[in-house]
Parts: structure tokens; C-alpha cells; sequence
């Protein structure tokens, strides 16, 4: 096995919410390879996008993270902010949901992309306004020399989207985090934007983290599949392991999502089998497996002690006390 | 002096904190001072209210207009006047006393007449737009474009200081600026959804408006208030300074400092003493306004 | 000559067709051009309100001019003469033409108001000018250290410090500076001297500045870093900041101070009424030979020309202000310069 570019070892992350300790993030851990897509996907609340703030030091001050994230061997909880800031930006990057408030209005993106250059590289301003547009070409951006010199409101969703991922690469960063980078824009700026990050992963060899809550966006793109519940992995395997033929998810909050996808091949007027209720107050989890309350399949046993993500098949995990046979039948 | 803003109402300095990150303890302590930023001022105020309008009631005070020139310049803790005595031998403690029921006098009138005026045209200029708005609104510019200190001072030029024309006066400023603040804050409510449910349901204009405008901008226009009181019971001590407020020998903050500007270099005591007054009150006032924006979260 | 422009223009190559339409129907413009449309109708109001003040007092000027042994016939005469006997609309545009044409007329000490304002504006705009830079200077620089830990020592010092500076009288405030720093300190002079250049300028305006700018200074600080902090905790664009590395500080002044400088213009130009009345008081209590002071010596005297002209001046500055403001914002704002997308 190749040298893990990230790796996560039992990350946790508690916020004191109103007097209150709260899990958000509960014991996470998993293995990123070069130039590897891996998603991670949860409801909200899951604790998703919060484990990969964590580990490019975006929380909030007063948050208590722990556990192990390790870049290309450098541990990164528990370094300073400065330190810290050295790799933000320059070997690990985020691209954000909404590029329209992502973006600060009032600067040229131009400015905006420099500035991820000049923060980490000794530039001149003509070199970085050169490198800059060079990335504006690189995202597929049209008219690079004059949009570098517009403001946000002039552009389009799909476009501020690209300028977001400019800027996430303007130092070529090991590791990029897309969180739930199209799930702001519409159905077909969605594909060409994913098309985009795909090429360039190749491109630049980068490996990919992308947080979603769509099922399909995972199975069409990734490589490997985390599902998160609660603040903890539920599922964890190769996307082919899952999806499509001779796949077999297992543990009932993934089949539950994955059944919730409408299909075309549905008879009509049947009714979608929705997963029922709320996902649980992080601040009160009920023992046992957290989905419990909500699946339909629950026992006893379920209710009462948390099953642990255990590797059952080689390189698939789940914690489920009873996972689905046979891919799902029953 | 400086107005207050009626559009852009002065941001509270104490936003509601985001829900996160306060442990039990730390919390315990926001609590606490948010309870003590709010009853502090709110108890001084009262106390002041109190001195000012209830003390004379029950305790015989010296006179506050006439005064014994045998004893005049007397310090603090002289016997029989706390304060002392001012050139003329009149009580100090008294003159702020009476002085003090001036200011508030001058100040909720002027406030309440604001809200009464300003605030219905603003919600009528915001609830039914159009050219009512436009015209509300112009009037509302205008007044407000006059310098409030100027008006007042040539109204009491023409018509001779008292303080019915010094309330008066100040409400040509009070009223735009109420005026405004009740308009931005109705055009907001107009927005939301419940205000079209209850159009829909087909509720009488004027029922929507009682029932629903205006108890939703009464925590904006009381706010403000506040804050406006202050600036009114500033702007009524600067006419007294300059002598065209209350007319003299009536007692107000402004001509008691306006008196102690002579021997400010020697005896600075006559002057601090009312702009002292003068600050306790108006920081109350603002500091009420400011603990009352962060309970209801107004913006 | 809108006809000719377009025939013009169509004959224009496409790129100076686009430019020209650009910079006409820019949005910017087309608010600035909407903004002194609707400050007209203010203007004349403002200019209505204070002749119609001005008029409902009992009119002395004559009786002034002539002196109290004045007969009444002599002063009946001189009414006559000066236009005060005829009806208000009349009257009103005689001065209104008047004042259209620069003139505002005679005070009661016989010289020419516009010549007692020439010589004294530029005092008072100079006060005027010193208490607004300086104190949007250190209002910024003490809200950004405030900003830059919410709830820590500096935020605290400021929102005090703020609290004091609206709670206090200007005139108060003036008193307690000349009590400290021209009586006890000797720095300044406790009366303003003439202003005939820079030293003195500082030497006499300073304490003036000062009374009127303290409170400006709270108001500004207070807005800026309830802005700056708001926009630090809640904007993604600073979370954005953040990821690219970028140090707090820079985050702090390249990005949400940046931001905070519209509202800070907006405060400047609806705060300036309130600035006038301010100034007209400091002048006085400092004897400062500005129009303020003026107003208030012309109001003892019952000049009405010479109140009138001045108030009117100082409406004019509210109006401008606000005016200028808005321009400023339109100007600067890309949202309203370039409009929507171009794409």
C-alpha cells in the first residue's frame, strides 16, 4: 500500500453548547491515497463537514479536537494556528458550498485568487496576476484576462464556483476538500463542475474529499465511500463494493438512503420509502446505535449496546448488529 | 448633539452570542452580566426618577430659585446643603433636583410625542407605500435636514424661552427621527409571511396593523426611544446653556453650567456637578437602551 | 441631440457602442442622477421651513436697524422699503431669487451676509473637517483592535470608552477638556485665537475638535466593530479567508474592514445635521470666530437675515452630506457600479 497522504485516527470533535458537551465528531478515522476520491456522506448533523473543518483547523476558538490527522506524516491537531496556516491553502485547500457568499463581494476575484498565492509564495503582484489567470484557464473559466478583473455579482453560480476552485488550487494542494461543492448550483453546471474537479484531480494528482449528502454523487464518482451518522462511520468501502452489480451495502441506514433515491425503473404511484424521523439531538444520543430509533429493522440488541465498525469483509466496514443479506433484499 | 441615526440604529455591542462554545461556567457569567447591564442602569434610572420627582414630595428641599447670598459659595457637607450653595447663594442639590425634573419632563414629552406622530406616519408611510411613502418620507428628510439646535433656538428667539417651546421645538427633530426608524422597521415586518397570512385571511387593514405591526416595531421604536432620550435631554441642557431654553431663575442642568463657566478655572465644581448629572442620566439611558436591543435581539 | 447621438453611435464599431451604453445607462450614474432628483424637493423644503420659521417671528430687522428711538413711522417706512410688509408668498420669492442668485441679503449691522459667511465658513468648515477625520481615523484604528478579539481587554476598553462618548454633553465634554488641558495642563488656549496657519490651527482647534469629534468618534467606533465582529463570526467569505491561510489580522483589515467602510460612509453623511448644531454650540463656548458662533451672536441680536442666511447654509451642508454619501457608496460599491452579471 502506497504512503497515506492523510491520515485520520480517531477524531473527535466536542463543542460546549450551552453549557453542554456535545460529540459532534466521535471516533473517525480513515486513509486518503494520492490522487485518490474519497466521499464522505451523511445527513446534516452527521458530523461530516465538521471532521474536515477540524482537520484544516477551520473551527471555531474554544473547540475541543481531538484524536490524530496525519499529512504526508505531519501531525496537524494540536499545532498552532500559525503553523497550522502554513498548510492551509497551500497542501491541504477546501472548496465551500455557496460561492455566491464564499466569495467577498466588494473584491475583484482576481485579488481574491492572489491572494491564496501571495499568502504562501514570494511572488511579485505581476507574477501572481499571471499565475492567477493561468488557474482561471485551468478551472475552464472563459475570458480569464477580464474576469480576472470583475467583481463576484458578475458572475454566474457556475462561475464563482470556479473561482473557488481556483483558489482552493492556486499552490497546488495534496489534499482537496469539496464540501458539498454543487449542491448550491443546478443540475447541469453540478456535472460539469464535478467533470472539472475530476480532470483536475488527474491533472495535478490531488487526492479528493468530497462531503455530500448525495448518495448518487458517491457512487458515480468516488472511489471509496464513508457514510457517517451521528458523528460516527456507520459504512465504510470501495464504491464498487457498494454500488452496482455484485456490490452489497449493508448497513441499513446506507440501504435507507440508497432505497430513498427515486428511480426511474419505480412503478408509478408507489410511495418512497423515505427514512422516517430526524436525525438524533447530538446532545442526547440514545444508547445503542443511534439509527435505531429511525430503522425499521431495529431489535432489541440494537437499542441497547452501540455496534462497532468492524471490518466483517475485507476492506468493508460497518457497525450494524443487523446488516442487509444479499445486497439489500431483506 | 450628534444625532442619532434613524435608519441605521446603533448597533448593539452585544450581539446574541452564536450557539456554541460557552461552557456551563462561562455561560453562568454572560448571564449574569447580561442581567446586571440590564438592572444596573434601569435601577439608577429609576433612583433618578425617583430623586427628581418623588424626594421633593416627601422631603422639604431649600428653594431652587432664591438663595441667601450670606451663604453662597458654600462647599458640599456644609450643613443644610449637600451640594452646597452656587454664587448666589442657592442650594445646589435642589437646583439639580428641580433641574433634573425638567430634563425628563422636556425629554418624554418630546419622546412621546414622537412616537405618537412619528410613529404613525411611519407606519402609514411604510404600510401603504406609494405616493404616502414618498411624501412622508420627504417630509421626514426635511425636517430632519434642519438643524434641531437651530430651530429650537430661533422658536424660543421668536416666541420667548419656556419649555413648552422648547418641547415643541425639539419634537420637529424627535418626530422625523421616530418617524424613521418606525418605517424601516414596519417596511421589514411588511416582508414576512405572516403579514400576507393575515392579509389573506382578510384581515381589516387596520386590525392588521394594530394587532400586527405595531406590537412587532414596538421593540425597535423603544430602543431607539431610549436612546433618543438621551440626545433629547442633551439638546434641551445645550438650549438652557445658551439661554434659550428654560428662563432663568428656574433651575436646569444647561444655565447651571452655563452659570459655573465664570469660574470654571477656580471653582470647576459648579459646572461638573450637572454635567455629571447630565452623564449618569444619558448613559443610563443609553446603556438601558443598549441591554434592552441585546434581550430582544433587534437589529 | 438624442436622435444624432444614436445615429452616431450605430455607426460606431461594436466596442465603443457597448462602452458608451455602459457608461450611460451605468447604474451608478443612473442612482447619483436619481439621488439629486429626490434631494431637490428637500432642498426647497428645507428652504420653505426656514423662511416660514424665520417669518413667524416678529420681524425686527427695521426696529434693529433703526434703533430703538425710532419712530414708528420710520420704522413703518423702512418695512416698506425692505420688502416686510408684503405678503409671505411674495416675500418668499424675493428671497428665494435672492438666494438663487447668491445673495442673502443685508444683516442688520448693515454688512453683506454673504461677505460675514465668506469670511467665516472656512473657519468652521476647517473645525468641522479636523473633528471628522480625526475621529473616523481613530475610530477605525480602535475598532479594528476591538474587533480583533471580541469580548477581550481592548473590545472592552473601547465599548466603554464609546458609552462614555455618547453619554456626555459636547458642551459638557468641552468644559471638562478646558478644565484639564488649557487650565490645569497649559496646552491649549482656553479662548481660540485667529487661525493663520497650520500651528495655529492645531493650537486653537484642537480642544474644539476634540468636543465635537468624541462623540463622533463613539458612534463610529461602536458601528464599525459591531460590523467587523458580525461580519468575522458569520460572513463564509471570511471562513474562505481563512482557509487560504491568510494571517487574522489580514483577514481582519483586507476583508471585513474593506466591507465596514459602507456603512461607515452612510453613518458620516446621516450624522452630519446633528454635527452642525454641535458645531454652532463649541464655538461658541471656545469663542471661535466660525459661523456658528455667528448664528448664535446674530440670534441675541435679532438679525433675521443674518440667521436666516446662515441656517440655511447649514441645511444645505445636512443635505449635501447625505448626499454625498449616498454618491460615495455608489461610487464604490462594485455591486452598484457594474451592475449584474455581463456574462
Amino acid at each position: 500500500m502506497t504512503d497515506a497522504l492523510l491520515q485520520v485516527d480517531d477524531l473527535r470533535v466536542t463543542f460546549a453548547v450551552g453549557g453542554r458537551q456535545v460529540r459532534a465528531v466521535d471516533g473517525v478515522s480513515f486513509t486518503v491515497s494520492p490522487g485518490a476520491t474519497l466521499a464522505i456522506i451523511g445527513e446534516s448533523g452527521s458530523g461530516k463537514t465538521v471532521s474536515c473543518r477540524a482537520v484544516m483547523g477551520l473551527l471555531p476558538t474554544g473547540t475541543a479536537v481531538g484524536g490524530s490527522a496525519r499529512l504526508r506524516g505531519t501531525e496537524l491537531i494540536g499545532l498552532s494556528d500559525a503553523e497550522l496556516r502554513r498548510h492551509r491553502g497551500s497542501d491541504m485547500a477546501m472548496v465551500f458550498q455557496d460561492p455566491a457568499r464564499s466569495l467577498n463581494p466588494t473584491m475583484r476575484i482576481g485579488l481574491q485568487i492572489t491572494e491564496a498565492i501571495t499568502t504562501h509564495r514570494k511572488v511579485s503582484k505581476r507574477e501572481a496576476q499571471t499565475q492567477a489567470i493561468e488557474l482561471l484557464r485551468l478551472v475552464r473559466m472563459p475570458a480569464a484576462e477580464r474576469r480576472f478583473h470583475e467583481y463576484p455579482h458578475q458572475l454566474s453560480g457556475g462561475m464563482r464556483q470556479r473561482v473557488m476552485i481556483a483558489i482552493a488550487l492556486a499552490c497546488r494542494p495534496k489534499v482537496l476538500f469539496a464540501d458539498e461543492a454543487t449542491t448550491a448550483l443546478d443540475v447541469t453546471t453540478q456535472a460539469q463542475i464535478m467533470e472539472l474537479l475530476l480532470d483536475l484531480q488527474q491533472e495535478l494528482d490531488m487526492a479528493l474529499i468530497m462531503i455530500s449528502h448525495d448518495l448518487g454523487l458517491a457512487a458515480s464518482y468516488a472511489d471509496e465511500v464513508i457514510v457517517m451518522y451521528a458523528g460516527k462511520i456507520v459504512e465504510q468501502a470501495p464504491a464498487a463494493g457498494l454500488f452496482g452489480a455484485g456490490g452489497a451495502v449493508r448497513m441499513r441506514y446506507t440501504r435507507a438512503l440508497l432505497d430513498a433515491i427515486p428511480h426511474l425503473e419505480r412503478s408509478a404511484h408507489t410511495q418512497l420509502p423515505v427514512v422516517s424521523g430526524r436525525p438524533p439531538d447530538p446532545t442526547a444520543l440514545p444508547p445503542g446505535c443511534s439509527f435505531a430509533p429511525r430503522c425499521q429493522y431495529a431489535e432489541d440488541d440494537c437499542l441497547a449496546k452501540m455496534p462497532a465498525l468492524t471490518e466483517h469483509v475485507p476492506g468493508h466496514r460497518w457497525a450494524c448488529w443487523h446488516p442487509c443479506e444479499n445486497g439489500g433484499a431483506a | 448633539m450628534v444625532a442619532p441615526l434613524p435608519d441605521i440604529t446603533l448597533a448593539s455591542p452585544h450581539p446574541p452570542p452564536l450557539p456554541s462554545l460557552v461552557n456551563a461556567r462561562r455561560l453562568r457569567t454572560q448571564r449574569l452580566g447580561r442581567a446586571l447591564r440590564l438592572w444596573v442602569p434601569a435601577g439608577v434610572l429609576i433612583l433618578l426618577l425617583a430623586i427628581c420627582f418623588l424626594l421633593p414630595l416627601v422631603v422639604t428641599l431649600p428653594s431652587s430659585t432664591k438663595g441667601d447670598i450670606i451663604v453662597n459659595n458654600e462647599p458640599p457637607f456644609s450643613p443644610g446643603h449637600i451640594l452646597g450653595t452656587d454664587v448666589q447663594g442657592v442650594d445646589i442639590f435642589s437646583k439639580l433636583v428641580y433641574g433634573g425634573q425638567v430634563a425628563f419632563e422636556v425629554g418624554i414629552s418630546v419622546t412621546l410625542i414622537g412616537i405618537a406622530i412619528g410613529g404613525t406616519l411611519g407606519v402609514i408611510a411604510a404600510y401603504f407605500g406609494g405616493w404616502v411613502d414618498a411624501v412622508i418620507s420627504r417630509l421626514f428628510d426635511i425636517l430632519i435636514a434642519f438643524p434641531a439646535l437651530v430651530l429650537a433656538l430661533v422658536i424660543a428667539e421668536g416666541l420667548g424661552p419656556s419649555e413648552m417651546h422648547v418641547i415643541w421645538a425639539l419634537s420637529v427633530f424627535g418626530i422625523p427621527a421616530v418617524g424613521r426608524v418606525a418605517r424601516g422597521a414596519t417596511l421589514t415586518i411588511r416582508g414576512l409571511p405572516f403579514m400576507t397570512a393575515a392579509r389573506l385571511a382578510g384581515t381589516r387593514r387596520w386590525r392588521v396593523i394594530t394587532r400586527h405591526v405595531v406590537p412587532n416595531i414596538m421593540p425597535n421604536i423603544v430602543t431607539f426611544s431610549l436612546l433618543g432620550l438621551g440626545i433629547i435631554i442633551i439638546l434641551e441642557g445645550a438650549l438652557d446653556f445658551l439661554g434659550w431654553g428654560i428662563p432663568p431663575p428656574k433651575p436646569s442642568w444647561g444655565n447651571m453650567i452655563a452659570n459655573g463657566q465664570q469660574i470654571l478655572s477656580v471653582q470647576p465644581e459648579y459646572v461638573l456637578i450637572p454635567s455629571i448629572a447630565l452623564l449618569i442620566t444619558v448613559a443610563s439611558l443609553n446603556m438601558l437602551g443598549d441591554a434592552l436591543r441585546e434581550r430582544w435581539g433587534t437589529q | 441631440m438624442a436622435l444624432v447621438q444614436q445615429t452616431q453611435l450605430q455607426q460606431a464599431e461594436p466596442g465603443a457602442r457597448d462602452r458608451a451604453r455602459r457608461v450611460a445607462g451605468s447604474p451608478a450614474l443612473r442612482m447619483v442622477g436619481r439621488r439629486l432628483l429626490a434631494a431637490i424637493p428637500v432642498l426647497i423644503g428645507v428652504s420653505l421651513l426656514t423662511f416660514t420659521v424665520m417669518s413667524a417671528l416678529p420681524n425686527t430687522t427695521a426696529q434693529a436697524i433703526l434703533g430703538l428711538n425710532a419712530s414708528p413711522a420710520a420704522v413703518a417706512a423702512l418695512n416698506h422699503t425692505l420688502g416686510l410688509d408684503q405678503p409671505f408668498w411674495q416675500r418668499y420669492w424675493h428671497w428665494l431669487v435672492n438666494v438663487l442668485h447668491g445673495n442673502l441679503g443685508t444683516s442688520v449691522q448693515g454688512q453683506n451676509v454673504n461677505h460675514e459667511l465668506a469670511l467665516h465658513v472656512p473657519t468652521t468648515l476647517g473645525l468641522l473637517l479636523y473633528a471628522l477625520v480625526a475621529s473616523v481615523v481613530l475610530a477605525i484604528i480602535v475598532a479594528t483592535l476591538a474587533a480583533r478579539k471580541p469580548n477581550g481587554i481592548a473590545d472592552r476598553i473601547s465599548l466603554a470608552v464609546s458609552m462614555l462618548g455618547l453619554s456626555i454633553a459636547p458642551y459638557a465634554f468641552a468644559f471638562l477638556l478646558i478644565i484639564v488641558f488649557a487650565v490645569k495642563l497649559g496646552w491649549f488656549p482656553v479662548l481660540s485665537g485667529a487661525v493663520t496657519g497650520p500651528a495655529s490651527f492645531f493650537k486653537n482647534l484642537t480642544l474644539p475638535a476634540a468636543s465635537i469629534g468624541f462623540g463622533l468618534f463613539a458612534i463610529y467606533t461602536r458601528i464599525l466593530r459591531a460590523d467587523m465582529v458580525e461580519q468575522m463570526q458569520r460572513e463564509d467569505y471570511i471562513v474562505t479567508a481563512k482557509a487560504k491561510g491568510v494571517a487574522p489580522w489580514r483577514v481582519l483589515i483586507k476583508h471585513a474592514l474593506r466591507n465596514s467602510m459602507f456603512t461607515l460612509i452612510t453613518i458620516i453623511g446621516l450624522n452630519l445635521g446633528g454635527l452642525v448644531g454641535a458645531a454652532a454650540i463649541i464655538e461658541t463656548i471656545f469663542q471661535v470666530q466660525g459661523i456658528g458662533n455667528d448664528l448664535l451672536t446674530g440670534i441675541n441680536n435679532h438679525d433675521v437675515p443674518l440667521v436666516e442666511g446662515i441656517t440655511l447654509f447649514f441645511a444645505l451642508i445636512t443635505v449635501l452630506g447625505s448626499l454625498l454619501a449616498d454618491i460615495a457608496y455608489a461610487v464604490l460599491d462594485p455591486r452598484i457600479r457594474y451592475g449584474s452579471s455581463t456574462s
